[in-house]
């Protein structure tokens, strides 16, 4: 393929190579590299849930039902002109957003675009393949609630987030019975009053021509109109009792457990940087203290990990640790879980373990950008916290430039063992009850 | 698409000798110890991946040993006299503090261990991987500590009975080879296991003419052989021959059954049926007959099954390994849906392959998708890493280059034939996941 830019591997500069445009009704962000023959791209719109009022489900099935036929093909029509050239295209529901994804040979791109839009702007909403849908969501329900991982991370949601928040997840158990009560007239209305393009936004990485892909999305996405839904969401946590929720499931070897609270900042924070540092040293990687210290000294899990869960531009998130225990190990695994979070807090960090991270960081940043897909994703998240696309190679100088005291004081300021809530889910070798508080 | 280059490339190491070359990938061998190296130099991201295979895997493990490659896996991150966590130098933070992204798999036929990490830190891979395949110290301390990991590592296994039933229905199909047991072993076993048993292990398998080790992304060829001979050259070779499995599973001569009982929410139906070695030709085939029955909205189970009504998901998954394996069926079912009305189903549709054959559009749109699939896997050197790894398990790194040409050879009279051939219902094990709650 020619283009006027070629693609440079000498330097790792993203946003000089980056052509960001407005096209139609939204932003188009493209990047060519040197991959052969494949493009992959990431988009995504504002859809505003009101998730006090059980949108996320709305949202949820809506989404599912995008690939199940349109006001021009059925769900079998629009399957084959992806199969017939490979590619994939993968709508999801997240949070305030609906997404869109997929991979493929650069030259399906302008068919894989028009099943694309046409999927999002005239979806048919069948009331047999509504039926369907919905079938499929309570299976997934229902597998979700054979996962104590699911299981857990839903109860600690519960104990941090009201349920206005896009990180509260209702029990499953809760879902499947709004589930049953919802139409297909629910998901029409949806569609009508949360779909268009509001904040539409699509990255593009690969063996492209900018202005061949920029032609494309014109085409297929020009008069797209965005909707009237005000933003409602919750931004802020709930302020909760300190405790421990306990989700018991019969038959399963091994318990997890989230320990976690939330954290007042939000992603563009200043000190969000350093708390992001300072968590990594803690809990990032296998080389992190809680790895360390709870896995390969004391051998007590297979897998510990802490770090920042659904920290946003729109709303705060949370800091959680993730450990799974054997039964005859979890009151020892969770104390010395917690040892280890009240000795760094009281402590901090080292220089030398902030040398480390530093470098460990930056230089997983750059091996995280080696493929096409991962570089879509992070184009997109980037444009979605509404950062300046210089931002991409800005990172990794924003790291360096942090300082032993700003990462401790970031430790001592937003990580507070004193109020950790915990959430288990699994078999207990002696059953606990549930609790709402302590 | 596949080539060979007719002259080496010039001005190699002394121990480097170019063996030969396929599809962009290179191969040479260590002349000092059998060494094999491959190397897929790629324009992009100046970033690479470094691989150690070593061709060993459960399928090596004896009775009472079982679990010991995966264990040996684990306790070769527990250091060498150069490098571990009491110097200040453990392989996990020596590594990851560069940025590596490091782990290693351990499977039936093989066990890797690998680094994708920025280029200039290639060197640091290579010294490690080197030190390590034959420095690893295997502490009797270390080996209590992983113990405990691994058992816990078994539990959240055990937790998924989709995980059990797949240990059921290999355990039920092969009686003889050791596809047997699970990779990660018997519990008993891994309980049992001493340090002394790891240490023969190591010493059995570990060589580096057991092994192949690949470079894949942004590197300059000449330097990384050096880099490769200064560091792996002085490695001896093994002083025995390694161990080959002769034991052959016997013909199967009627289906079989398990059932696997958990608490849970939605029943699933495994079926797997005896398959070819995946370096034969009908591998190839049943890989496009796993895309003709469940890949996508216009396969035959998707709209036999999951249109209906009767699974929420169905996938066909054609395992291809280094000896006869499970070309495999699996289907969650639909709430309200029972087991026997979904075999039945996926039977039928099994038959009316046999019996009727399949389009040359069916057999158009598999072989586009898995070229597309091709395409996408060559995608990150890490992506193109863990092909070669499966390829060299299976037992010639050089079906992931010829891929493309061996799909060309399949025709949809084919398809028909190796759905007669292997699909029947004397090599089926079927297993059955019933919740109980």
């Amino acid at each position: 393929m020619s283009d006027s830019s070629s693609p440079s591997n000498a330097s790792p500069s993203l946003a000089p190579r980056i052509q960001d445009r407005t096209v139609g009704p939204g932003r188009l962000l493209t990047l060519r590299t040197s991959v052969d023959d494949v493009v992959s791209f990431r988009g995504s719109f504002v859809t505003h849930p009101d998730f006090a009022a059980g949108d996320a489900l709305r949202q949820q099935l809506t989404v599912s039902l995008l690939d199940k036929g349109t006001e021009h093909r059925d769900r079998f029509e629009l399957a084959r002109v992806l199969e017939a050239c490979g590619a994939t295209l993968d709508l999801s529901s997240d949070g305030l957003f609906v997404e869109m994804s997929g991979r493929a040979l650069v030259d399906d791109l302008p068919r894989v675009m028009a099943v694309a839009a046409e999927m999002l702007r005239a979806p048919a909403f069948d009331p047999e393949e509504f039926r369907k849908a919905r079938a499929q969501v309570a299976a997934d329900l229902q597998r979700r609630m054979e996962k104590t991982s699911a299981q857990a991370s839903t109860a600690l949601s519960q104990r941090l987030f009201p349920e206005g928040h896009p990180n509260y997840s209702p029990a499953p158990e809760t879902v499947l019975e709004w589930l049953q009560g919802l139409t297909v007239q629910d998901v029409r209305d949806y569609h009508e009053a949360h779909f268009g393009s509001n904040e539409w936004t699509l990255a593009a990485v690969g063996d492209l021509r900018h202005d061949a892909v920029a032609s494309v999305v014109s085409e297929t996405f020009t008069g797209w109109a965005p909707h009237d839904a005000p933003a409602v969401h919750d931004p802020n946590a709930a302020s909760a009792e300190v405790g421990r929720t306990t989700v018991p499931m019969p038959d399963k070897s091994n318990v997890d457990v989230r320990l976690g609270h939330a954290v007042p900042i939000r992603r563009d924070h200043d000190d969000y940087p350093a708390f992001y540092v300072g968590n990594y040293i803690l809990g990032g990687n296998f080389a992190a203290r809680l790895m360390s210290t709870v896995r390969d000294e004391m051998g007590l899990t297979y897998s510990i990990r802490s770090s920042l869960s659904g920290v946003s531009t729109r709303h705060v998130g949370s800091w959680q640790t993730s450990v799974t225990l054997s039964h005859d190990a979890v009151d020892e695994g969770i104390a010395a879980t917690t040892d280890v979070i009240r000795e760094f807090v009281a402590e901090g960090a080292t220089a030398e373990e902030l040398d480390a991270k530093k470098t460990t960081i930056t230089g997983s940043y750059s091996v995280g950008l080696a493929t096409t897909e991962r570089l879509a994703q992070s184009i997109l998240t980037n444009a979605e916290r509404g950062f300046d696309v210089s931002y991409l190679d800005g990172f990794p100088e924003e790291i360096r430039a942090l300082t032993l005291d700003e990462v401790n004081a970031a430790i001592r300021d937003y990580l507070d063992p004193e109020a950790i809530q915990e959430a288990l889910a699994g078999t207990r070798p002696s059953p606990v009850e549930a609790t709402a508080g302590a | 698409m596949t080539e060979t280059i007719p002259a080496p490339p010039r001005d190699l190491p002394a121990a480097v000798d170019f063996q030969e070359a396929s599809d962009g990938i290179e191969c040479y061998r260590l002349s000092t110890n059998g060494l094999r190296v491959l190397l897929l130099p790629q324009d992009g991201a100046p970033v690479a991946t470094s691989m150690v295979t070593y061709h060993v895997g459960s399928r090596n493990e004896r009775t009472g040993h079982t679990g010991a490659t995966h264990m040996l896996e684990h306790l070769m991150f527990k250091g060498t006299e150069r490098y571990h966590k009491r110097k200040g130098t453990s392989i996990f933070e020596t590594l990851q503090s560069v940025g590596a992204k490091v782990n290693a798999s351990t499977w039936l036929d093989r066990t890797n261990y690998y680094e994708m990490l920025p280029t200039e830190h290639l060197p640091l891979a290579l010294d490690i991987e080197a030190d390590r395949m034959r420095g690893a110290l295997i502490d009797a301390e270390d080996v209590e500590d992983e113990r405990t990991v691994i058992l816990n590592e078994r539990d959240r296994n055990q937790n998924d009975p989709v995980s059990r039933l797949l240990d059921e229905v290999w355990g039920a199909a092969f009686v003889a080879y050791p596809y047997h047991h699970p990779t990660i072993g018997w519990k008993s076993d891994i309980e049992r296991i001493t340090p002394d048993g790891l240490r023969e292990y190591y010493d059995t398998f570990y060589w580096p003419d057991n092994a192949t080790l690949s470079i894949v992304g942004q590197f300059d060829r000449g330097e990384t052989l050096a880099e490769v001979a200064q560091h792996f050259g002085d490695i001896g070779s093994a002083p025995h021959e390694i161990p080959q499995v002769t034991t052959e599973e016997p013909e199967q001569s009627g289906p079989r059954r398990v059932t696997v009982r958990q608490d849970g929410q939605l029943g699933a139906v495994l079926m797997g049926f005896k398959s070819p070695p995946a370096l034969e030709a009908d591998s190839d085939v049943l890989d496009v007959l796993a895309r003709i029955l469940a890949s996508g909205k216009s396969s035959r189970l998707f709209r036999r099954c999951t249109d209906r009504g009767l699974t929420s998901d169905v996938f066909g998954i054609n395992f291809r390994l280094r000896d006869p394996g499970l070309f495999s069926v699996f289907a969650y079912l639909a709430p309200d849906q029972d087991h026997q009305t979904v075999e039945d189903a996926i039977h039928e549709t099994i038959q009316d392959v046999q019996e009727n054959g399949i389009t040359q559009e069916e057999l158009d749109r598999a072989r586009s998708q898995l070229r597309a699939q091709i395409a996408f896997d060559r995608d990150g050197p890490m992506r193109v890493a863990s092909q070669l790894n499966e390829a060299l398990a299976a037992g010639d790194w050089k079906l992931y280059t010829q891929y493309l040409d061996r799909l060309d050879e399949v025709t949809a009279e084919d398809v028909q034939r190796v759905a007669r051939t292997y699909l029947t219902r004397d090599r089926v094990t079927i297993g059955r996941y019933v919740p109980t709650s």
